[in-house]
């Protein structure tokens, strides 16, 4: 039976993060995933991650996979892919599924971070092929270049069923609609934003009520629902759709630390059955330590810095690390951890409606049920005195359309001139700086991991105004090029003329693409149709 | 279902060799190393088996190897999950019905 200081079980961003900080301290380490390839879910995240520097924000996620991957390699981890946990037993012996074969493996600390499954939900026909789970639509066009679908709908208004959507048009499938049985979006309203501009319509309050087709998907019809979620008889709207794309939400994999006798409760809030364990990560069972999403769904972000708390409590429980200098780390993280906590939606505001900003602002109700900001949410973006807080020569400035407390702060850093504050609280609204003259580098709209700054030039012609947005799709527009301004909410405003395209190594894949429209659109026209 | 030629993050899709393989005798065409059934979708194959008591169709559901709807016959052995099974070339697929093989026609 092969010996290590630590088994983890689990290769993804918690369970490398908790590796590495192990053989840092000069444990041995074994990883095992059943997996071909390692990293969990963070090898399909292709979008911008939010947080602050520390949280590797800004950082595509199947890039932070890499880094994770590389300092593993380094500091020594050893691990085993297809390899798959079948059982944890007394006195930390590990039975794995390996290369077809059961084997042995004793450990004196195990770390449990096996991650999450898709929640599942049924109706009239929700077994025909083309009906799928959001994971395997990310998996199918991220990690193997293949569409999905052609025409989607997606059910699920939280960050995954956001995201997922986006990633769908980016991959050349068109999303028809977003459908949630709740009455406002769950995700952050940026993500929200970013495909209704698209033109992708949001039935919030509304649910499924059939797949259409006899051998595959050829149809969806969904209605509205009344409070106790019961479809309303007479609302209901067909789509024709070959895809139906589910997301309604994950549930911690907690069965292995269950089996291996940890003390489990029931918590809705951290996503179901979870064990009960302390800030550190170990459970009841003294050396056994569970790490992110399955002691509680958050996002990678918190599951890294998970990770590698318990990493560290297991070195110290074995005495590869002292005490002391255990305190001293895990204060750090927890204070990293911290930071992503806080806001309208930290662990403990799930569900909530919320009114107003931690800056007393309202919440944008337009946001909440269609997905995008109405004229009435802007006001305080237009700029009455604009000549002091422009460029001169330019006329340029940034509009943040970031209106939700959300942990996030890349686009302080991104901007050399300090024309952007969060200040320390990094869920804090991005606030502009009156006083600092912005040069329309661009910097800010590509370091925006929510794509919400735009830069605006209400005076960029006699008659017209420049907006430069951010562009995430192929083909990319050429300048020049005459195509049409859009809305919000994706409607058709006006004509609308490239004037610059820019796609420097710095901006990471998202290109600066700058429009020419009439004046009177500075503050409506915020997408770009060829 | 068409593949992406290009991803405007993730650049180019790499892909192994092409090679040939068979979906109920008919040859197909899809690259070495590539779950089959991404394979498969590429070629427009939806139905990878039917329930065993109901006679309903199954297709790609979880993609990760996790909820057995893609199980077929791969080589003579039924159950494989095409999800999470590398094509390789001459590979010999069928769409299973039931727990039992279809048979084999040569
Ligand atoms: C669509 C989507 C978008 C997201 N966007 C963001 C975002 O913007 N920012 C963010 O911070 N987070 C985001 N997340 C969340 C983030 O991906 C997860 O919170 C994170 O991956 C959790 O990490 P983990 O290590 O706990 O689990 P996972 O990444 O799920 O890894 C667990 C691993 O354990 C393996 N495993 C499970 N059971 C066993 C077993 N018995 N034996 C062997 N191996 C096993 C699994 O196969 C998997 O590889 C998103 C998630 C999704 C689905
Ligand atoms: S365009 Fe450049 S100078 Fe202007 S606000 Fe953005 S980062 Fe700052
Ligand atoms: S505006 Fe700033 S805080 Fe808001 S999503 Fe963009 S980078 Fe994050
Ligand atoms: S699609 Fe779920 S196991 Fe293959």
């Amino acid at each position: 039976m092969k010996r290590y200081d630590l088994i983890i079980v689990g290769a993804g961003p918690s369970g490398l993060s908790a590796a590495i900080e192990a053989a840092k301290c000069g444990m041995s380490v074994a990883v095992f995933d059943e997996n071909a390839k390692p990293g969990g879910q963070l090898f399909k995240q292709i979008h911008k991650f939010f947080g602050s520097k520390e949280h590797q924000a800004k950082i595509r996620g199947y890039k932070i996979g890499e880094t994770l991957l590389s300092q593993a390699d380094e500091a020594g981890v050893q691990v085993f892919l297809n390899a798959t946990v079948a059982g944890i037993y007394l006195d930390k012996e590990v039975l794995v599924q390996l290369n077809g074969a059961m084997e042995h493996f004793k450990a004196d600390t195990i770390i449990v971070a096996t991650g999450a499954a898709e929640n599942m939900v049924t109706f009239a026909g929700w077994t025909l092929p083309g009906v799928i789970g959001a994971g395997a639509a990310q998996t199918m066009m991220n990690l193997y270049g293949i569409q999905p679908g052609q025409r989607v709908l997606m059910l699920g208004s939280g960050n995954v069923g956001l995201v997922v959507s986006f990633q769908l048009m980016q991959a050349g499938c068109d999303v028809v609609a977003l459908v949630d049985a709740a009455p406002r979006v769950g995700g952050y309203g940026v993500h929200a934003a970013k495909i209704a501009r698209c033109g992708v319509p949001f039935y919030l309050s509304h649910t499924i009520t059939r797949a259409e087709g006899s051998d595959c998907v050829t149809g969806v019809e969904i209605a509205q629902v009344d409070e106790h979620f019961t479809p309303i008889p007479g609302t209901e709207k067909q789509f024709d759709v070959d895809t139906i794309c589910l997301a309604v939400g994950l549930s911690p994999m907690s069965q292995l630390l269950k089996m291996a006798g940890c003390e489990m409760v029931d918590d809705p809030r951290r996503g179901g059955q979870v064990p009960l364990v302390a800030e550190n990560g170990e459970t009841s069972i003294p050396g056994i330590f569970a790490a992110g999403d399955v002691s509680g769904i958050e996002e990678a972000s918190s599951a890294m810095i998970g990770g590698r708390m318990s990493g560290l409590a297991a070195a110290a429980y074995l005495g590869f690390l002292s005490e002391q200098d255990k305190d001293h780390r895990l204060a750090e993280l927890e204070v990293a951890l911290e930071s992503l906590h806080q806001g309208m939606f930290a662990p403990g505001s799930k569900g909530k409606a919320i009114a107003k900003t931690d800056e007393g602002i309202e919440v944008s109700q337009s946001l909440l049920k269609k997905g995008y900001l109405d004229d009435a949410d802007l006001k305080r973006f237009i700029r009455s005195n604009k000549t002091e807080l422009t460029n001169k020569k330019s006329g340029v400035h940034p509009v943040i359309e970031c209106t939700q407390n959300i942990p996030c702060n890349p686009c302080q850093d991104a901007c050399a001139k300090g024309c952007i504050k969060i200040g320390k609280t990094i869920t804090a609204l991005p606030q502009i700086d009156e006083d600092s003259i912005c040069t329309g580098c661009g910097m800010c709209i590509a370091s925006c991991s929510g794509q919400a700054i735009f830069l605006v030039d209400e005076d960029y012609e006699p008659g017209y105004a420049s907006i430069t947005l951010p562009y995430e799709f192929l083909p990319l527009p050429q300048k020049g090029e005459v195509g049409t301004a859009l809305s919000r909410s994706g409607q058709p405003l006006s004509t609308a003329e490239i004037i610059d395209v820019r796609n420097a190594k710095a901006f990471d894949h998202t290109a600066l693409v700058t429009m020419k429209v009439p004046a009177d659109q500075a503050m409506t026209a915020r997408f770009y149709k060829s | 279902m068409s593949r992406i030629s290009e991803h405007p993050i993730l650049g180019p899709t790499e892909t192994g060799p092409k090679v040939t393989f068979f979906m109920d005798n008919q040859p197909m065409s899809g690259y070495a190393g590539e779950p089959i059934a991404v394979a498969l979708k590429a070629a427009g194959v939806m139905i990878h088996r039917y329930t065993q008591k109901a006679h309903e169709p199954r297709g790609i559901f979880c993609a990760i190897g996790r909820c057995t709807d893609c199980v077929m016959i791969v080589d003579g052995i039924p159950n494989v999950r095409t999800c999470i099974t590398p094509l390789v070339a001459g590979m010999k697929i069928q769409t299973q019905d039931g727990v039992t093989p279809l048979e084999v026609s040569q």
